[in-house]
């Protein structure tokens, strides 16, 4: 197993390439436009490993993505839940929760984890020579370190939100309830952000990397009881919004292009 | 397994067969007689390339390991030429 | 570059030079290109190791960002780069040219065909010394291309290394110079893991 966390500290981003030493091929999760496609094509070649798929946990609202760029330039499918399908504006590969990528002994299995976004997607990662076990899950925004993803980043706009706000918290209590914490306890989570990304709230720790297990007993969003505490602890334990999470979760929708976003003083 | 502590520590992850035993080679000169080199590769060919480069130098290969990631930790020994 | 204008370089005597990994480049390449796997840290150092100074060079790398980087830094090295194909594989073929094929066994294949392969191994002197294919022969990855092109092929050649970069390399120089080639994919590193027979230094003749 291949593994790298790209850390982009400014947003406090983290993105990640996982694949096989023997067969030489990876995928690319959650690439970030400030590192640049560039720099995700090189670090594989350093490795002697061939792209085969780009895959988002979801579509991203505190920074410009360059998955569409990185896919077509290694001419491989970007991959995003199907749940996207008439959110997104551009060509893309859906998926259903559930489907399963073999990058050689690699196994990575799509979890939909909705909530933060109705497409949002978890990606447990399976290590086959080690064990049949999953090792770690790529947990995007639903689950971070110490805290959970936001619920209230939204367009204002009920078609491309889909769920409000409230619905938004709950199906995120339940998908990591019901879903991420089912997963064996000694699994690994990473996830996208950590410590002072505006993604979550106060909570989120500066460790990039924690255990289902240790979420399940130390972090605070999910100790809440029921759903609706844990959505009114969400919102008092919040950070202030992104910037310009309108125009980038616009640009990352496909509903503007590169030139309204400058335009827009991203 | 004890831990080994290295005199040297030569980072060779990212380079390609055979440099990461070139490197090593070149960096081993500079030990004294009895010190440890550390060297890290990614390269799979340095699992048969250490062996026989230190077969063939008369420096002593302690011990090797896979680790995470892929990465191969090789612990060699200066045995100096009488 | 464009096809057309590698394949009128060509012609005049210019090198293809495949940078992709072994995999990929023995699947289908440009006919005649020699396969030199990228990577930042250390490709100026193969290159002046293995690769003859002399003769124009063209990149094949995918995608553009590597073949740019892989330019610059032979360049940098003192080779002769005319440019990068622009394209890849895709666009070769797209210009209704045609493309070849290496093939690749595994080391399982090898060991049961042994006696039908003349094996060659690409490693320094001391690794093949070490341990090596029974009844293989040495000859080194930085030996000049001419050494690989009067190895005869009367049975076919398999060549071996570590893994299976620098055997790739030789093969593919090998393959250029009309030799029935083929790589043996894993190397030394999966016949030992099998636990296949090795022979410690012995004849080691050098080929041809």
């Amino acid at each position: 197993m291949i593994f790298k966390q790209f850390r982009f500290e400014p947003l406090a981003q983290a993105s990640y390439l996982v694949g096989c030493p023997r067969a030489k091929e990876c995928v690319i999760v959650d690439p970030i436009e400030d590192l640049g496609a560039e720099s995700y094509v090189l670090d594989a070649a350093d490795l002697g490993l061939t792209i085969v798929a780009v895959l988002e946990t979801h579509v991203h609202a505190d920074y410009v993505s360059c998955a569409r760029e990185l896919a077509e330039m290694n001419g491989v499918p970007h991959y995003l839940h199907e749940a996207a399908r008439g959110l997104v504006k551009y060509e893309f590969t859906p998926f259903e929760d559930g489907h399963v990528w073999e990058v050689g002994g690699v196994r990575i299995k799509a979890m939909h984890t909705p909530g933060h976004t109705p497409e949002h997607t978890s990606y447990v990662v399976t290590d086959t020579p080690r064990s049949d076990d999953p090792w770690f899950v790529l947990t995007g925004d639903s689950l971070f370190v110490g805290d959970v993803g936001r619920p209230d980043l939204l367009l204002g706009d009920a078609a491309m939100d889909v769920m409000d706000e409230g619905e938004r918290a709950e199906t995120q209590y339940r998908s990591v309830t019901e879903k991420l914490f089912a997963l064996p306890e000694h699994v690994e989570v990473y996830p996208n952000h950590y410590g002072g990304s505006t993604c979550g709230g106060v909570n989120m720790s500066g460790k990039a990397t924690s255990t289902i297990a240790f979420e399940k007993r130390f972090n605070l969003a999910m100790r809440q009881g029921t759903p609706q505490e844990f959505a009114a602890f969400v919102k008092e334990t919040a950070k202030p919004f992104p910037d310009n999470y309108g125009h980038i979760k616009s640009y990352n929708l496909g509903l503007i292009d590169r030139e309204q976003l400058k335009q827009a003083g991203v | 397994m004890p831990d080994i502590q290295e005199h040297r520590l030569l980072d060779a992850r990212g380079l390609l067969c055979p440099m990461p035993v070139v490197k090593a080679g070149k960096e081993i000169k500079s030990l004294a007689d009895g010190e440890i080199l550390k060297i890290l590769a990614t390269d799979r060919g340095s699992i048969v390339d250490f062996p026989a480069w230190a077969d063939d130098t008369g420096n002593e290969l302690m011990e090797w390991h896979e680790q995470e990631g892929g990465v191969f930790v090789f612990f060699i020994k200066k045995v100096e030429e009488d | 570059m464009t096809p057309q204008e590698v394949q009128a370089a060509m012609e005049g005597g210019a090198v293809v030079l495949d940078m992709r990994p072994p995999k990929p480049f023995a699947k289908e390449h440009v006919p005649g290109a020699v396969n030199f796997q990228f990577n930042r840290a250390d490709l100026a150092d193969r290159a002046e190791m293995a690769l003859p100074q002399e003769g124009s060079y063209i990149v094949h790398a995918e995608p553009v960002p590597i073949a740019k980087v892989a330019v610059d830094i032979l360049t940098k090295a003192g080779f002769s780069v005319t440019g990068y194909l622009d394209g890849g594989v895709k666009g070769w073929k797209e210009a209704g040219l045609s493309t070849e094929e290496l093939p690749l066994i595994d080391v399982d294949q090898l060991e049961a065909g042994l006696d039908g392969y003349r094996v060659i191994d690409t490693r320094e002197r001391f690794e093949f010394k070490y341990g090596h294919v029974p009844g293989s022969e040495v000859l080194e990855w930085t030996e000049p291309w001419s050494a690989f092109e009067e190895v005869d092929d009367a049975k076919q050649l398999a060549l071996v290394c570590g893994d299976q970069v620098r055997s790739c390399y030789v093969a593919s120089v090998m393959q250029r110079a009309g030799k029935d080639a083929c790589l043996v994919f894993g190397g030394m590193v999966d016949w030992v893991e099998r636990g296949y027979p090795v022979e410690k230094s012995g004849s080691g003749a050098q080929a041809p």
